[in-house]
């Protein structure tokens, strides 16, 4: 674990980045206790202002403070974008692990399955599933989670493949141990660094579908401020107040550069060639996040 | 060739009965009285109870998963509800609209981004490969409501140069285009230009250089040539990436396509509408998806055999 930090933090560019998204991460988690007004206070003789001393980004059409809101929406996106970046990866990891470890017919026909979800652009099929589960905070996470799925139960089964010949996998069978001990403790244990450098290259892409569903109006639905729903409504308003742009636009942009550029830098740190022990450490941080209950007895050398 | 043609087009067919049987299903399984939809909130009870009745409601799943299949395959997409247009009547005009946007952005896309990737793999690594990085990572990262917001309050409302809505004249194509292309681009630029630093590091290259062949020919001859082949499925893919990415640009920029018709028709509950927008949309997907697959052999022969 120390390891991959070192290797990482001599990253400058990705550290500056990594920083920059723990902040908005740290925003989201207090965005309670730091927005300077009440996000859903409405005062209609005080639409529309510009920014001012009270208002550092102004009011929007219903008086509320702008960068209350703006606070608000981080914590709004951080929740989305996890929730649903868990969801996939405790659905499609186990699916993409089993089918790749048992191969045969199940295996081609998920495969098949996957391929055809993915001709579809992601936010297509988040679209479609909208249609079924509504339009709300729910419906983007399970519309996020289901449509990114099918790439997560790829890296989930190439991985599971390239370790299902190991020969600590055969061992294994030998001994006789369980189908499921075996998934758990020797292909999940191997398997970890990838699927780790896969969530966190797919994180803006569930920021920019959150925030591509709800300026569409299929996402968060308003009151709840969300930065693509509060672009939404500032588009009514570009002549009046121009400036309704300005924070929305500049969190989500930066908010996607720096999990881009953090995904990106982690990926080069996760070098595969480095991978092994070093990795180890950190799987049984990782692994209560998958199976609880399985990983509380220690690993096996 | 002609075999793996008809092939995929057979392939093509049963995907679509597939899609239009998982879309029935789907349509059944959203919670809500279909018929209550249609006839509208404040509908007495005899009224929606007779259009139950004349929309086959009331009948056994089976039987309504037939007629619906019957009715469908005879081009029959049924009525939308809030116009009582035809579905296939509303959905034509809309698909053209959407062709003409994303045909349009992928042009400029994939010209922009052969030039600067191409251009990016000659100075690598030097302050003009640099600024090409950093406008790519910028596209990357700002989704296009983002910038076509941008757009329309600096060009629409603040310079008044272009208008902000529709598609009448070719004045009103620049800002979507522009929008939905340079998005693109900017992913493909990454991607050219990657593509295009592994050939150029190749020995013929070398061996290229070595005889005197200008730079030029080097890079656009020997070194693109080479590099086509991941680009062209790049594109393919990026073409599928551009559908959707026109589905947010229409809603932006009130543009009459497809996408737009299709989240409207979403918000409005107008669910035959939404039905046919999805499966026309499924099916240009499936379409570009087979026209990739048969360019990338035509681009490498030694595919053909496969």
């Amino acid at each position: 674990m120390m390891d991959i930090l070192r290797r990482y933090a001599r990253d400058r560019v990705g550290l500056f980045f990594g920083i920059m998204l723990l902040a908005f991460y740290f925003v989201a988690i207090t965005a309670q206790w730091i927005t300077p007004q009440d996000p859903f206070e409405t005062n209609l003789s005080e639409g529309l202002e510009p920014p001012s001393a009270a208002h550092w980004l102004g009011t929007d059409q219903f008086g509320r403070d702008t960068l209350s809101r703006v606070i608000l929406a981080t914590q709004v996106t951080a929740r989305i974008t996890t929730i649903s970046l868990l969801f996939s990866l405790l659905i499609g990891v186990p699916i993409g692990m089993i089918v790749g470890y048992i191969g045969g017919l199940l295996d081609a026909v998920v495969m098949r399955i996957t391929d055809m979800m993915l001709i579809f652009p992601t936010i297509m099929i988040a679209i479609i599933i909208v249609v079924v589960v509504g339009p709300s905070e729910h419906g983007v996470v399970i519309a996020l989670g289901l449509s990114q799925l099918p790439n997560f139960i790829r890296i989930a089964r190439s991985a599971a493949l390239s370790v299902r010949r190991e020969l600590y996998v055969e061992a294994a069978v030998a001994a006789g141990a369980s189908w499921p001990d075996i998934l758990l403790r020797h292909v999940l244990h191997n398997i970890s660094s990838p699927i780790i450098v896969k969530s966190t290259l797919a994180l803006p892409g569930f920021v920019l579908g959150a925030s591509s569903l709800s300026y569409l109006g299929l996402g968060v639905q308003p009151p709840t401020p969300e930065w693509g729903q509060m672009l939404h409504e500032a588009k009514d308003f570009l002549t009046s107040a121009p400036h309704l742009i300005i924070g929305p636009a500049i969190a989500l942009s930066l908010f996607v550069l720096s999990a881009n550029m953090t995904g990106d830098s982690l990926n080069e740190s996760l070098d595969p060639k480095l991978k092994g022990r070093r990795i180890k450490r950190i799987v049984p941080r990782l692994a209560p996040w998958f199976f609880p209950r399985f990983w509380s007895r220690p690993i096996s050398p | 060739m002609l075999k793996l043609i008809l092939n995929r087009l057979a392939f093509m067919v049963v995907a679509g009965l597939l899609l239009l049987t998982f879309l029935f299903f789907l349509f059944h399984a959203i919670p809500g009285d279909p018929a209550r939809l249609i006839a509208g909130d404040s509908a007495p009870e005899t009224l929606v109870e007779s259009i139950r009745q004349a929309y086959g409601l009331d009948q056994p799943l089976v039987t309504q998963y037939t007629t619906y299949m019957r009715r469908v395959l005879q081009g029959d997409f049924g009525l939308s509800n809030f116009s009582r247009q035809p579905v296939l009547q509303i959905v034509g005009p809309r698909l053209l609209n959407t062709a003409k946007l994303a045909g349009w952005s992928m042009l400029l896309a994939m010209s922009v981004s052969l030039l600067l990737g191409s251009l990016s793999a000659m100075y690598w690594d030097r302050p003009l490969d640099r600024g090409i990085t950093a406008f790519s990572l910028a596209g990357i990262c700002t989704p296009i409501f983002v910038t076509g917001i941008l757009g329309i309050y600096f060009f629409g409302v603040h310079l008044r140069w272009l208008p902000i809505g529709g598609m009448s004249t070719w004045k009103h194509y620049i800002m979507p285009v522009m929008t939905l292309g340079l998005a693109q681009a900017a992913g493909f630029t990454r991607m050219v230009r990657a593509c295009m630093i592994d050939a150029l590091g190749r020995d013929f290259i070398t061996t290229a250089r070595s005889k005197g062949v200008p730079e030029r020919t080097i890079v656009f001859k020997h070194g693109l040539r080479n590099a086509l082949l991941p680009i062209i499925t790049f594109f393919g893919l990026g073409l599928g990436h551009t559908l959707g990415g026109a589905a947010v640009a229409e809603s932006i920029f009130n543009w009459p396509g497809l996408g737009r018709l299709m989240v409207d028709s979403i918000l409005t509950r107008d669910l035959p509408l939404t039905q046919g927008c999805i499966f026309f949309f499924a099916m240009v997907f499936i379409l570009v998806n087979l026209m990739v697959d048969l360019l990338y052999r035509w681009a490498d022969p030694r595919l053909a055999n496969d």
